[in-house]
Parts: C-alpha cells; structure tokens; sequence
C-alpha cells in the first residue's frame, strides 16, 4: 500500500478504533479526554495524499476511497475544526458523568464527516452521509431536555426525509451508470445523457440540499444549534453541514451546461441567502443567529454552484469549496466566541467581540479577512448582472446579521461559570487565527493567480462598500430592527406543528379499520374478497 | 419427462443430504416423543448443530455445482414418487433456517431447561419438539418438489407453531393461538381445493410436470386464486393479518422469533414456488399489481399501527405485518420486465434479501423485546427510560435490526430496499419507490421513538427485576449481525438465487 492509501485508510480506521476503545467503562475517560487526536489523520491526508489515487478495499467490502483538488481543501479545514472542537469538547466533558456516551457519537459524527470528502463511489458515500446525519442526532439531543429531543427530532425526521431522497437519487445514477461503476465520477459523467437526468438532479438537490439548509427544509439548522451543546454547534455548522455542500459539488453534473437546473438551484440559493438574514435578524438567541447565519452563506455557496452548472463551468466546484472552507474556520470560531463569553468568566469580553467583529463581518467580506477572499473566489460565479445584485444584498444583510449577532453577544445567555481554561480558549484562537490566514495560503491554489490582485483599490472598494452600507443601514435602523417581532427559533417549524393533531387523527382512523378487519365476519370477508380479486386479476390478464 | 441433466443431477452423490435434511429433525421428534421428559432439550441441542452443518453442506454442494439438486425417494420417479430438490433459493432458505434455529436454541435454554430434579416439565418438553418440528416442516417446504407434499408440510408447520404461541398457558394467548389455528385451517382448506382442481385437471401435483403441462384456462386460474388466498392468510399478508399480532406478541420471545422470521416465510415460499415453478408464465401483469397492492397496504397499515403501540412486543409484531408487505412488491417488478428470465432482475435479489434480512432482524427484536420484558417485568414503551445503560448490549442489537429493517446502510435491509427501488425504478413503477420510501419514514418513526425512549435518563434508579446473562445478549447481538453483513453482499443480482431456474434449467 501506498502512503496516500494508508492515510486515507486511516482518516477513517483511527476515529473508529477510538470509538471501539470508549467502549469498555475504564478507557471512557481517557478517550474523551483524547477527542482532538481523532481527525489527525485527516488533516495529513489533506496536506500529503496524492490526487486521484483510488483504494478499493478487498471484497466483500466495497468501500472505496479517494480524495481531489476540491475535497482536499474542505477535508483539511474540516479535519482541523474537528480537532480544536475536539480540545473544547474534551474541557467541556469534564465535568459530565455521560463522557463516554458523548465520545462515542462524536467519533461516529467525525468518521461520517470524514468520509464524504474521501468516499469514491455512491454506496460508500451514503454510508458515509447517512452516518454523519444519523450519529449528530445524539450530539443534539445529548443533554436530554425536553427542548433538545425536540430539535433532535425535527433534525432526524428531516434527515432521514433527506436520506429517502439521496437514495432515489442515487438509485438512478446507478442505473445511468454505462457499465456497472459506481464510482462517483462514473455515473456523474453519465449522468447528463441518462434517461432519468431530471428526477436524479431533483433527488440530489433535495437531500444535500436540506443539508445544507436550503429555505424550506432548514427548520433543523437553527432549532439543533440552539440547543445543542456548545462543541456541537460548532462542528455542525462548520463541518458537518459541508457534507451537503460536497455532495452538490461531487454529484451535480458541472461540466454539462443545464441552465434551467443551475438557474433554479442560483435562484433556490439566493433566497435562501435573504431569508436567513432576514430571519437571523428577529433572533435573540446569539446561537440561534449564527445558525441562521449558516443557512444563508450556504445559500451562497448553493447559488455559486448553480451559475456553475448553468453555465456548464467547472471551476465553480473549487470556488464553491473555497467559500465553504472558509466558512468551516468563519462560523467555527464564531460559535466558539458564544462559548467563551458563556462560560470562561474573565476573558476580556472587548477582546472577544473585537475579534467575533472582524471574523463576523469578513463573512460579508471586509476587506483583508479571509471573508473577502471566498467572496472574490465565487465573483466568477456571482458577480455579475442579476445574481450579482442579489449577492450584493446579502452581503449588506451579512454585515447587519452579524453587527445583530455581537448586539446578542453583549447579552449573556447563561449563568454558567467555568474557571478559564486554556482548553476554551485556545481553541477558538487557533481557529480565528486559521479563519484569516488559510485563505490567504490557499487562496492562489484555488483561483491561480495572485493574492495581491485582491488589493487593487477598485477590488478593495468593491468588497468594502456593502459592510459599509450595511453597517449605516444598521445603525440607522437599529430602533427599528431592535423592535422587531420576535420568529421562533426555527420559523415554519410551527407549521409542522400544526399537522401533528391531523397526523394523529389518521392514525386513530388506522387504528379502527384494524380493530373492524379483526372481527372474524370481516376477516372471513377478506379472505373471499382477496380470493375473488385474484381470480378476476388472472381472467382479466389472459 | 426425464432428461440427461436431470439423470446426472439425481445420481449426485451428495444429494442424499437432501433427505437428511428433513429425516434428521423429524427423527429429532420422534425419538423426542419415545424417550420424553429432559431428552426433548438434550436431542433438540444435539440434532441441531448437525442439522446446521448439514444446510450448510447442502448450500455449499449447490453453490459449486451451480445447479439444482434432485433426490429421487425410492427410485420411483414421479409422479409415482417423490422427488425432492433444492435449487439456489431453497439452499438460503435451509441455511438461513438452521442459522436462526441454532442462534434461537441457544437463547432459550435459559428460558426451556427443565428444573433439576423434575423428570419432565411440559413447557421444555413442548418448546423443544415442537421447535424441530418446525424446522422438519420449513425443511420440508423448501425440498418439496409436489404440491400435495407442500401441503403436508404446511399443516405440520401450522400445527408445530400454534402450540408454541400458547406455551405460557395464559387465556389471552390461548385465545390467539385459537385464532391463529382456525384462520391458517380455513387457509389450508382453501390450498387443499385448489390442489384438488389441479389434480383434477392435470392428474399430477408435482412442480416440475405441471410446469411443462399446465394451461392458462379458467381451472387453473381458480385453483391458483384459492391456493394463493390461502397461502396468503398463512403468512399474514394485509388484510389477512388479523391473527398475527397476538399470536407473535404473546409467544414467548424465542418462539415469536421463529414465527416472525421463519414460519410465516414457509408459506411465502411457496407461493413463490406456485407462481414462479408450478406455474411460469400464468402471473398476468394485475395479478402481480393486485399482491404488490396488497403489499404496499401492508407496508403502510402495519407500520402506522406499529407507531401507535404502546407495547413493544406488539409494536415488533406490527412492524413484521408491514415487513411482509415488502416482500410482495417484488412480483410486479419482476414481471414488469416481460423478459423470460423475470429472477435476473435486481428485483428477484431485493426480495429475496428483503426476506433473509427481516428474518434476522425480526428475529433479534423478538429476543431483545423478550431480554427486556423479563429484566423489567413489562414491555410498557413508556417505561423503557433507562433500558439503554442497563441492556446495552440488547439495546444495541435492537438498535442495529431496527437500522436493518429501516434500510439505513450498511445491512441486509438496505442492500433489499435500494434493490427494489432500482428495480421500480428500472421499470418505470415509481410508485412503489413511495411505498418502500413511506414505510422506511415509518419505520424510522417508530424505531426512533423506541430507541429515543430506551436511551432517556430514567427519573430515578432503573431497578432491573433479573440478571440477564451475557450470553443470551451476545445471540441477540449475533443475529443482529447477521442482518448488519448481509450489508457486506454486492448490489447487484445474486448468482446463488438464480440457480436451478431460467430456461435452461427446467424445474426437474
């Protein structure tokens, strides 16, 4: 075996072998207390595999794994939020009598995660999905409130809606697959001249799109961030929604021109991108603004790919994945800020906002963040004409979500006080600081080029005036926007709601056909019934 | 009548497994019965593993060989004789049998010993016969090359599984049992005419005769029509489920698993055999969409009635009512195709699984419902908080079936769920992709609510009534594998199925 087999064998092999581990009772602390070891192995498959090499495990299984130009950046930037998540979940279990339980669906989350980036053909791949979406319902509902089972469950049902709909999806590909591969670039290249090319594109932006959180299937976001615990949001909005962003840009078909599939996808993004905004906005909750924050970038990055699709331009897939990475490290330590101001009491609050400021508004992309440069990779895409004005909106809203978000900030939300410990704080450090300088790093790998064209006045200008804008607009409005009425987290959750009592009653109606078909008239009926439906199928047929 | 092949395939050697097959177990009952008291668990626990290895050997002769196997009793060849034969999906059946038999022995001789110093307890000596029993008349049902021998076996199958659903001796299980036997009688009434009207048309019963001689006229169509509908009530297919419920929830946990994995499978075997074998070419296109309907209602009826359940022995026993409904899509997606080979379809491979898997899974919820049931002193949904940390093991292999049964990957009931979709899909019968998907939505609704009960923090300590050993957990969590590496087989059409059909392989 190659070194890049072995490593990518080991993205996966070493989070499992941890979770083995945490199984007997006395090696359950020390694997809590060993999180942040778990996704190594990721990160230096980022940084050392070769491109396009493809393990195919022995048989029976049918795993098989590899890794790109495009996944290699977001697996990278994933793996090392897994890993300061992993620092702060382990301070965070310290305390906690269930580490053990927390541990072991962190690393079945993390070995899901990791394997959508590296996974090589569909089933592995949906294993891989279905194991990152299923496993994060014990993250979210792990502290066993009332609230928290509820998020979870709207999280579950709807994930596994979303599975339903991957599988459909995937279904087809494999039959539009010319000779049997189910390598994922197989049926991908087949998919724009197969027979069922607009029910697959259907399915597959259905579930990697309620991944994602595209408006109106992104009820879980806000309601599973709002209550899970603090390392939880952070890796679900920073990495483990990227699991639907790398299965839009694994699975659409970029290099066949589809216009009508890349507009409505454009235009299902940019709304998306608003409408998180706007309701981010009537939020109080600093979590639950972040969330809805997450939706709306995704949205973003949503659209990027369908002007790529539309038209017929590969290169969006790496654009895409630049914006997105950056977003991983962007809302990763956001999200880590809200942690530290809730519970490490003496850190300077100033400095946590000064810096929660810059990461915030560079999403809308403030000049020299790392935010300016994932706008400027995904310019081809959305700089122009329509789509151009629309983007430009939502960074405006961007810029005002997030100056709402410190406002939330300023408010502390719960009255927990842990000693400060380096194990809170390093960690969102370390990711703010990676949310400014990897882009910058990584920037003329993705779109040629040099960083320094990002400096020309014009560009700078460009990027600046939108947080300019949304900063006045802000402030001018802030009597306005500080009465505004108040969603529930969640927003047309409460729809949801209301079908339960009709739910219910159907399955009372259910209830009493049965207790009828039970009597022995009625089931002495059924069977002649059954009988007579046969015979006439048989005489009708011949 | 007799060919070449055939001649070579009945002077095989190893095709005198085939009657060892069945003579082992009845031999088990047999002498079970002569020698009474504690010898009934003694020969059960013996016979057993030697019954395993023999399916296994069956399984494996027919694997290399790729071909049926015949056994000629006698010499007497029919239809004066009796002929048995195992061809690809017969070699599963017997092996998938032995393998849930051997696993469900095992997990009952804590609950089937008889007590020390006793000379014969009546529930142990019941339990372990009638369990070979079962084993002789499944064994017998998958061998079976002649409709009346079918027969037979069914109602040895009927009369072995009813006592085991009333082992405990309670009214309310007494009353099932009653139930259960009248309705599979009125089943077996109406094969019984349906054989007749065969017999009287054709002269022969055997499988592979009438499969050369029968004609698509208005007698066999009745007699397929009563076969069928009988067959149908015996494996509790919507809406003649009525009997299944109580009879699964109130057996004991290691004879419900027979039932729900085992038995009920007997008759679906057969009517496979009748529609496939005895009579290729007579299923019309609304016969097929009839069974599938009635299938697809099985799927979403049982699977609501499961959410609503607030035993969980009752809710496993729905969730088998709506199992049993996948099984049935299979028919109008194997003859969408039109083609002769209908089996080569992935559809013929997705049913098949569909069947193997949810016998496993089914069998793994049963026990796991029954480890809980006998820890706790109820199966009360609502009073599972806790369950989780106490059982984990148990709990896990309920999780990893109820995964299965769900079609998350990996397990068998994936690989059966994106088999069947492909095919509804290759076929252009979207419509059973929204029956397949709604149940698995369903499915999920009510595994999830169990397991998220299992795994709430109870409001004080969870005092567990017994010990449940470790053992009984472990082939809990064995038959829950089972289901997990069936996920480990390819997508895509199985070659073992497909031997000894397709037109060169005559039903011989």
């Amino acid at each position: 075996m190659s070194s890049t087999e072995n490593l990518l064998v080991a993205t996966l092999l070493v989070p499992l072998i941890m979770l083995i581990a945490s199984v007997p009772p006395q090696w359950r602390r020390r694997v809590s207390d060993l999180l942040a070891l778990a996704p190594i192995p990721a990160l230096m498959t980022a940084l050392l595999a070769q491109d396009n090499t493809i393990l195919t495990f022995p048989a029976p299984f049918s795993i098989t794994l590899t890794i790109d130009q495009t996944s290699r950046i977001l697996l990278g930037v994933v793996a090392l939020l897994w890993i300061a998540a992993g620092v702060y979940a382990s301070t965070y279990l310290r305390d906690k009598s269930e580490s053990g339980r927390f541990a072991s669906w962190w690393l079945l989350t993390l070995t899901g995660n990791l394997g959508v980036f590296i996974t090589a053909d569909i089933v592995s791949f949906y294993l891989a999905f279905a194991l990152v979406s299923l496993s994060a319902y014990g993250l979210i509902a792990f502290d066993g409130s009332e609230r928290a089972r509820r998020a979870g469950f709207v999280y579950i049902a709807l994930g596994i809606l979303g599975e339903a709909a991957l599988l459909l999806g995937f279904v087809r590909l494999a039959l539009g697959s010319p000779d049997g591969s189910l390598l994922i670039r197989d049926v991908v290249a087949a998919l724009p001249d197969s027979a069922w090319r607009d029910s697959t594109l259907a399915f597959l932006i259905f579930g990697c799109g309620l991944k994602i959180g595209l408006v109106p299937l992104h009820v879980w976001i806000p309601l599973a961030h709002s209550e899970a615990p603090m390392p939880v949001s952070v890796v679900l909005s920073g990495a483990v929604v990227k699991a639907g962003v790398v299965g839009l840009i694994r699975f659409l078909p970029l290099e066949a021109a589809l216009p009508d599939w890349g507009n409505a996808l454009a235009a299902l993004g940019l709304f998306t991108a608003l409408y998180g905004v706007g309701v981010g906005l009537t939020q109080t909750n600093p979590k639950s603004v972040l969330a809805y924050s997450t939706l709306s970038q995704m949205g973003v990055v949503a659209a990027a790919i369908g002007m790529g699709i539309a038209a017929g331009d590969a290169s969006a897939a790496a654009h895409a994945s630049f914006y997105a990475a950056h977003h991983v490290l962007a809302k990763g330590a956001l999200f880590f800020a809200v942690g530290v101001i809730a519970t490490a009491a003496p850190v300077p609050r100033t400095a946590v906002l000064i810096i929660s400021a810059i990461l915030g508004v560079g999403l809308a992309g403030l000049p020299f963040t790392g935010g300016a440069l994932a706008k400027a990779a995904v310019k081809p895409e959305l700089g122009y004409g329509v789509v151009g004005v629309f983007a430009t909106l939502s960074a405006i809203g961007t810029t005002m979500l997030m100056l709402h978000f410190l406002r939330c900030l300023t408010v502390p939300i719960s009255n927990v006080r842990q000693k400060l410990s380096a194990g809170l704080v390093l960690p969102w450090l370390a990711v703010s600081a990676a949310s400014v300088v990897l882009p910058w790093m990584l920037f003329a790998s993705v779109m040629g080029g040099s960083v320094t064209d990002q400096h020309s006045l014009y560009a700078l200008w460009e990027s600046l005036w939108p947080v300019l804008v949304g900063a006045g607009l802000s402030f001018a409005l802030r009597d306005w926007l500080q009465n505004l009425p108040r969603l529930p987290i969640g927003d047309i959750a409460a729809l949801f709601k209301e079908m339960i009592p009709a739910a219910t009653r159907l399955s009372g109606t259910v209830e009493q056909i049965e207790a009828r078909l039970r009597d022995w008239p009625a089931a002495v009926l059924s069977l002649l019934i059954v009988t007579v439906m046969l015979g006439v199928a048989l005489v009708v047929g011949h | 009548m007799l060919d070449a092949g055939a001649v070579a395939e009945a002077s095989s050697a190893g095709n005198s497994l085939l009657v060892l097959a069945i003579a082992l177990p009845v031999a088990g009952v047999l002498i079970a019965f002569v020698l009474g008291g504690r010898s009934a668990e003694r020969i059960a626990l013996a016979f057993i593993p030697i019954g395993l290895a023999l399916s296994f050997a069956i399984f494996f002769d027919i694997w290399r060989e790729a071909k049926a196997l015949t056994y000629v009793l006698g010499g007497w060849q029919p239809p004066l004789g009796v002929r048995l034969r195992a061809d690809g999906i017969s070699a599963v059946m017997l092996v998938v049998t032995a393998l849930i038999m051997s696993l469900t022995a095992l997990f009952a001789r804590a609950g089937f010993s008889t007590p020390n110093g006793v000379v014969e307890a009546r529930r142990p000596f019941v339990f372990w016969t009638l369990l070979l029993a079962v084993w002789a008349a499944l064994n017998s049902i998958f061998l079976a090359s002649d409709l009346f021998n079918i027969y037979v076996a069914l109602e040895l199958l009927t009369f072995a599984a009813v006592p085991l659903v009333c082992l405990d001796g309670r009214a309310e299980t007494l009353a099932a049992a009653l139930r259960y036997l009248l309705f599979a009688l009125v089943a077996s009434i109406l094969y019984l005419l349906g054989t007749a009207l065969i017999y009287g048309a054709y002269g022969t019963l055997d499988i592979g005769l009438l499969a050369e001689h029968a004609r698509s006229e208005p007698a066999t169509w009745l007699a397929i029509a009563l076969m069928t509908a009988g067959l149908l009530a015996k494996t509790a297919l919507f809406p003649l489920h009525l009997w299944l419920p109580p009879a699964h929830a109130g057996a004991p946990p290691a004879a419900s698993a027979i039932l729900s994995a085992l038995v009920v499978k007997g008759s679906f075997f057969v009517i496979v055999r009748l529609w496939f074998d005895a009579m290729p070419g007579l299923m019309t296109a609304a016969a097929a969409q009839t069974l599938a309907t009635l299938g697809a209602a099985a799927v979403l009826f049982g699977s609501v009635l499961a959410l609503r359940q607030a035993r969980l022995k009752m809710l496993v026993a729905y969730s088998t009512v709506a199992q049993i409904g996948y099984l049935f899509l299979m028919f109008p997606l194997l003859i969408g195709s039109g083609a002769v080979d209908a089996w080569n379809n992935v559809a013929w491979t997705g049913g098949w699984m569909q069947l193997v898997s949810h016998a496993f899974a089914k069998a793994a919820m049963f026990m796991a419902a029954g480890l809980i049931a006998e820890a706790t002193g109820h199966d009360r949904i609502t009073g599972l908080a806790g369950i989780g940390t106490a059982l984990p093991i148990t709990v896990i292999a309920f999780a990893i079936s109820g995964l299965s049964l769900m079609g998350i990957p990996p397990g068998g009931g994936f690989q059966a769920k994106s088999l069947l979709l492909t095919a509804a899909t290759a076929e252009g019968q979207w419509w059973w992709s929204i029956i397949i998907l709604a149940g698995g939505l369903l499915t999920a609704g009510y595994v999830f609510s169990v397991l998220a009960q299992m795994f709430t923090k109870p409001d004080g300590e969870l005092a567990l009534l017994t010990r449940i050993s470790w053992r009984r957990e472990a082939v809990v969590l064995a038959l829950a594998l089972c289901a997990l590496l069936l996920g480990l087989v390819p997508l895509r059409p199985l070659d073992v199925l497909l031997i000894g059909r397709g037109p060169e392989a005559v039903f011989q």
